[in-house]
This record gives C-alpha cells, structure tokens and sequence, in this order.
C-alpha cells in the first residue's frame, strides 16, 4: 500500500514517513501543496494525507483539484483546525476523513485501514485458500500455523490478496509497494516473489502465487483439478 | 393593625416602581397629558376670571349709569346732598314704570332698585320695585363702593353712594342695585361647562396621543426584534434602515455600526484564537506522534537521542509561543499601567544595544548609534527595552550578515523620534500594514526557519499603545525596513 503525506510540519512529516513504513506502507511526502498535488496526479496512490496550512495550494484546493480530476482515492484530511465548520467544510470538499491534530497514531492507523478496506464487509483479515493475511497485526498464516515473513514481503503479499483473483502488473506492484525513491528496474519483484513462493510452499500453502507471462503476478485458490 | 402597618410601604413601594416600568408610548401619552391639562386649567381658569371681570365691569358701568341717572333726576351736582325732597322722584318714577303694565313682571327682575339711607342707615325713601325688601347698608364703607349682596331671595350688585352736604358732613346714602341673576346663570354654565368638558378633552387626548405615539415608535419595536434575534451565531444580521433619516434612522445606523465592530472584533478573536491553537497544536502533534513512533519498536541509542533532542527543541518552541501568548493576553488588559519614567534615550540605547551584542555578533551585524540628540523621554524601561530589543532582532534576523543597522534618534516637530533601520529583505508594500497584526507573517510559509510565531511586532504595538507612543514601519524590498517611536511630549 502506498501513501502520500502532504505535511509542511517536518517532524510531523517525519514521524509519519517512519511510523508508517514500520507498518509496510510505502510513504511519499511532500511538503507543500503544489508538488504534493503533483505527486497526487502523476502516482495511484491508496490513499493521501493532506495537511490544511500547507503554503502554496492549501490541502483544501489539493483536495478539490483531486476529486476534480476524477480520482476517488481515499482521502484524509490531517489538521490542527478543529472548529465544526472547519470539520464540514474539509469533508465537503472530497476529503474521505478528518482527523484532528494532535491525534493519536494508532488511531490514524485504524483510520486509514477503514479507507483501504474495498468494502465495508472486507475484514482486516484477509484469506487465499488456507492463506490468512491480518493487516492490523502483520501475521500470516497457513491453515492454524503462523509463519513469518521480511516487511517487503509482507507488504508485497498483502497487496496480492487484497487484489486477489485480479492480475496486478509489475508496474502496479512497483507503484503500490515501493515508494518513489525506488527506481530501479521492475526485476527486483520477481526477487520478491521467488522468496515468498518459497515461503508458502514451507508453509505448507502450495502455488498461490501464479505467473502471467509479459503481465504480472496473480493470487489465487489452485485448484487440485487444474494442476 | 400591625398588618395595615406593614403593607403599606410595601404597597406604595409597588406603586412606585410601576411608572419606570411603564412602556414609553405610554409614558409619552402621559407627560403629554398632564402637560396638557396644566395648561388647559391655566387656560380655562383664566377665561373663567376675565369672563367674571367682565360680567362685573359692565354690572359697575350700568350702577354707574344709574347713580348719574337718578342724581339728574334730583338735580344734584356731584354728590352734594341738598336734602332728601330732591330725592322723592325715585318712588315716583317708579310708578310712572309702573304704567307701562306689559313690562312690570320684567321690570321687576330686571331694573334697578333705588333706595335713599340717612346716615344712620334708616331707610329715607326706594324704590317700588324693592315692595317690601330693603337694600343692605354698610356703614363702614365710606366713598363709593362697589359690592355684591343680596335683596330678598335675588343676587344684586350694588353701589353705595355716600352724598355730602354743604359742610362736608355725609347726610345721607343713596343705595343702587341690579341684580345679577342672569348674568350669574351665564357664567355658571360656563363654569360647568369647563369642568365637564375639562376630564373628557384630557381622556381624549390621553388615548390619541398613545395611538400616536405607538404609531411612531412602532420602528422602535422592529429594532428591538432584529436586535434580539442577533447572537454570536449570526451577527451578520443587520437592522433594516427606515426610509426617513430621522432619529430612528440615526439609531438604526448607529446599532449596525455597534454590530459591525463587534463582528470585527469577534472575527479577529476568533481568528486569533485559531492562530494561537493551530500553533500550539502542531508542535503537539509533532512531539506526540514522534514519541508514539518512537515507543512502538527498540531502537538504536542514537537513533532515541535525535528524537529526543528534536522533541525538546519543539517544547521549547512552545514554551516560547506560551510566553508571548500570556505576555500577550497580560498587556490586553488594559488596565495594565506601565510605569512611566523619564529616560534619558542616548544613554539608554547605549545600553539595550550592548546588552544586545551578542545576538548582533553572532551574524557579524554592527548595531550603529548614530548622532543622538539626547533628550529625555516618557516610558516605562522595561517595555520600552523589550519593543527595542524585539524590532532589533527582528532587524537582525532578516538581514544579511556582515550589513549594519542604524539606530537614530531626531526631534520632529518637537518631538522625540527614535529610528531603528535594517538593510535586510524588506517587507513588500501590501504587507506592511498587516506586519503588527497578530500571527501574521511577511512569509507565509510559516518557517521554522526564522522560528517567529508572528507576535513579536503585535506585542511592540501593545507595549507602545500602553505608554502612549507611536509606533510607524516604512519599507523597501531588499533594501531594508526602518521602525519609528515617537515618544510623547515629556
């Protein structure tokens, strides 16, 4: 999952970079309104942060200029103002969420796995065949048995499930995985991939992972009959 | 008994507080009433007594005419009394009236009565008319008098005569009288009239002057709602302006300029207000999430050392943001009274400058005092050190090292003037006016750079309003900016 902070605060921009890539988000910053809408437009981010103060275009304008280019990614708006038309008037503008500063951070983790969560009856907790993936406590498991997994990896894996029977291109990989400081060429997923194949077939999981060929990867129940 | 005692204050305490609490139609209605009545019982009372004073001149003018009358008849000169034969005509004539047989009963009512005393009031001769009544004779009365009596059942006016003989002895009286029935009727009705019409005019008039005055002070009424129905919420409200520049108007206007200003200034709490929590907050929320982030997993010592540092430094910021918030909210007060004393500015400057130094020499800036009439001013030191000391830095911070800013002082149009001049970046034109409002910022990313919260120049206004100088800021972009005190005159 990858995300985009648009905080002029540097130690706020900063403990949100780290806090959250701790949690295997990718996290891009940018810390003022014109290069964060600019991020916001040229990436598909899961979701965006946006701070309101920020100086050139303010979150609010951010915000609008979003929704404005037809994008409905998640939004949350992150601020010190914290009157009750302030709150309405950053939810009328395209925000999805609002939270006030200071706040606290699991808070704002439990609010952003709301906004990724694809529908309401989606759990944290995700399965593939006997395959568990639990966003909020980063445990994966095979049938009742729990085995570990790198960061990246995990992170990796977690963004196949939640588009599981869906083909996700390596660019789409590369894009919701690594953050934008990662520019080298697509190959290191399949690096990736090959560790996780490895892992589940351990685990006792079999072949979740499947290659499409000039495309992607794709998760999926294998079915017996198939193989 | 006692109960009686006790309510009674207490009843007329009720009554007492009724007429404040009496609606202004009413009131209106009600001084315009009793003004009136006053002067309609003046008016009234004075008709009655000049309709009186006429109805007894003519009474006088008429005995007048009849005394002259009857002294032709008996052919005597002035008053000289020549003895009561002369005077036989009055019964006399009496029955020549008597005759004209159509006019007696009128006769009667009407005509005068004569009647002739001797000077011990004994009845000499009168009238026919009088039959069996005599006239009242008042012995004390000497001259000619003029005064009311009666005559068996009927009013009379009469006058006394005194007639005098040829040694100035009075011999006699010679008594004439009308009566006064008619004329008395006539000013009776006149009198009831009055006292009839006099409550009903005034009743009448109490109730038009309410529906009038209701009337016009209804706009007053439509104040009072619109001015109720504004709260906090919605002081955009305004009151409609009447058509009339009248006193209503006045009022009106007046009100929404009241309204305007408590918008304004409601407007610039409000502001301030977020201003002040949106700057306490964000190095909260700093300081906060960097320390939940930092608890959540075992980290390398130098790793929590930076952290910590970084966290220290932002609650350190706040402090400094809290202090000047209650330096602030302190010097708001207006009671706040600085305590004036005479400084000698040369000496002074020489000083704060020094204490200064270090600031200034850290960025290789020099601090010049240039050619100082010295002069004495009126300021509290302590405020004054601190509105120098906080343009200096200012000046200091926005200007390039190794420049200079000049400190001057000059007297214009007798009054002292001290100038603080930068070479630094300048303020643009259409900010300078904003440069003292509080949280503002010339730039406007709010940089921890420069690490100002935007107070420091609000809080040199309030110190300088407080001790009554004036304070004015001129720039140049890229060329520098220049503060100006004016002190008071000492």
């Amino acid at each position: 999952m990858r995300l985009l902070v648009i905080e002029d605060e540097t130690g706020i921009a900063r403990f949100l970079k780290e806090g959250l890539e701790e949690e295997y988000f990718a996290v891009d910053v940018a810390y003022e309104g014109k290069s964060g809408l600019d991020l916001a437009m040229t990436n598909d981010y899961d979701l965006i942060m946006v701070d309101w103060m920020i100086p050139g275009i303010s979150g609010i304008e951010v915000c609008k200029q979003i929704r404005r280019s037809g994008s409905s990614v998640p939004i949350l708006f992150l601020t010190a103002r914290d009157t009750l038309e302030d709150v309405v008037f950053g939810l009328d503008s395209g925000a999805n969420d609002y939270i006030k500063k200071p706040f606290e951070f699991e808070e704002l983790l439990a609010r952003i796995r709301v906004q990724l969560r694809k529908t309401n009856q989606d759990a944290d907790a995700q399965s593939v065949g006997s395959l568990t993936i639990n966003a909020v406590t980063h445990q994966v498991f095979c049938g009742s048995k729990e085995f570990t997994l790198t960061p990246k990896e995990f992170a990796l894996l977690d963004y196949l499930v939640r588009n599981k029977d869906r083909p996700c291109s390596r660019s789409r990989i590369i894009e919701h995985v690594w953050d934008m400081h990662f520019y080298s060429d697509t190959s290191v997923i399949d690096v990736y991939i090959n560790f996780l194949r490895k892992k589940l077939e351990q685990a006792g999981c079999g072949n979740l992972i499947q290659t499409i060929r000039g495309v992607g990867y794709i998760i999926r129940e294998t079915r017996p009959d198939s193989e | 008994m006692t109960l009686n005692v006790d309510k009674a204050p207490e009843r007329h305490e009720s009554g007492w507080k009724s007429l404040p609490s009496m609606s202004l139609r009413n009131r209106i209605a009600f001084y315009y009433t009793v003004a009136t009545a006053f002067l309609m019982a003046v008016v009234f009372a004075a008709i009655l007594l000049l309709v009186d004073r006429i109805v007894y001149m003519h009474f006088d003018e008429e005995l007048r005419h009849e005394v002259a009358e009857t002294f032709e008849d008996a052919h005597v000169k002035g008053q000289a009394f020549s003895g009561f034969d002369s005077f036989r005509g009055i019964g006399g004539t009496d029955d020549e009236k008597g005759e004209h047989k159509g006019q007696g009963k009128k006769k009667e009512l009407d005509s005068e009565f004569i009647q002739l005393v001797d000077s011990s009031g004994r009845v000499v001769t009168k009238s026919a008319n009088l039959s069996h009544n005599i006239l009242t004779f008042n012995p004390a009365y000497s001259g000619v008098r003029y005064f009311n009596s009666v005559a068996g059942d009927a009013q009379v006016r009469q006058v006394q005569v005194p007639l005098v003989n040829s040694k100035g002895i009075t011999e006699a009286y010679l008594i004439v009288a009308i009566p006064m029935k008619s004329a008395m009727l006539v000013l009776l009705d006149l009198q009831n009239i009055m006292m009839v019409s006099f409550p009903a005019i005034i009743l009448i008039l109490f109730i038009l002057t309410r529906a009038i005055a209701g009337r016009s002070i209804r706009p007053v009424e439509e104040v009072i709602a619109t001015a109720q129905t504004v709260t906090q919420s919605n002081l955009d409200q305004r009151i409609p302006l009447p058509h009339n520049h009248d006193e209503l108007y006045r009022l009106s206007a007046t009100i929404n300029a009241l309204f305007d200003r408590m918008q304004d200034a409601f407007q610039r709490e409000k502001q301030f207000t977020a201003d002040a929590s949106h700057e306490l907050k964000t190095p909260l929320s700093a300081v906060k999430g960097t320390l939940e982030v930092l608890v959540r997993k075992p980290r390398e010592t130098a790793h929590y050392e930076e952290r910590i540092r970084y966290c220290l430094d932002e609650l350190n910021r706040m402090a400094r943001l809290i202090d000047q918030l209650l330096m602030l909210a302190r010097y708001e007060n207006e009671a706040m009274n600085p305590n004036i004393a005479k400084i000698d500015i040369a000496e002074y400057l020489q000083s704060v400058i020094s204490r200064l130094e270090p600031l200034s020499v850290e960025k290789l800036i020099s601090i010049k005092l240039e050619n100082a009439p010295s002069g004495v001013v009126a300021a509290d030191p302590a405020m004054l050190e601190m509105m120098i000391g906080n343009i200096l830095s200012n000046a200091i911070k926005y200007s390039p090292a190794g420049s200079s800013i000049e400190i001057g002082t000059a007297r214009r149009s007798g009054l002292l003037v001290c100038s603080i001049t930068d070479h630094g970046v300048g303020i643009p034109e259409e900010k300078l006016q904003n440069v003292f409002d509080r949280f503002y910022r010339v730039d406007e990313s709010r940089s921890s750079s420069t690490g100002g919260f935007g107070l420091g120049l609000s809080i040199v206004r309030k110190l300088a309003d407080l001790q009554h100088i004036g304070i004015s800021v001129s720039s140049r972009e890229n060329a520098g900016t220049t503060f100006e005190l004016t002190f008071p005159a000492v």
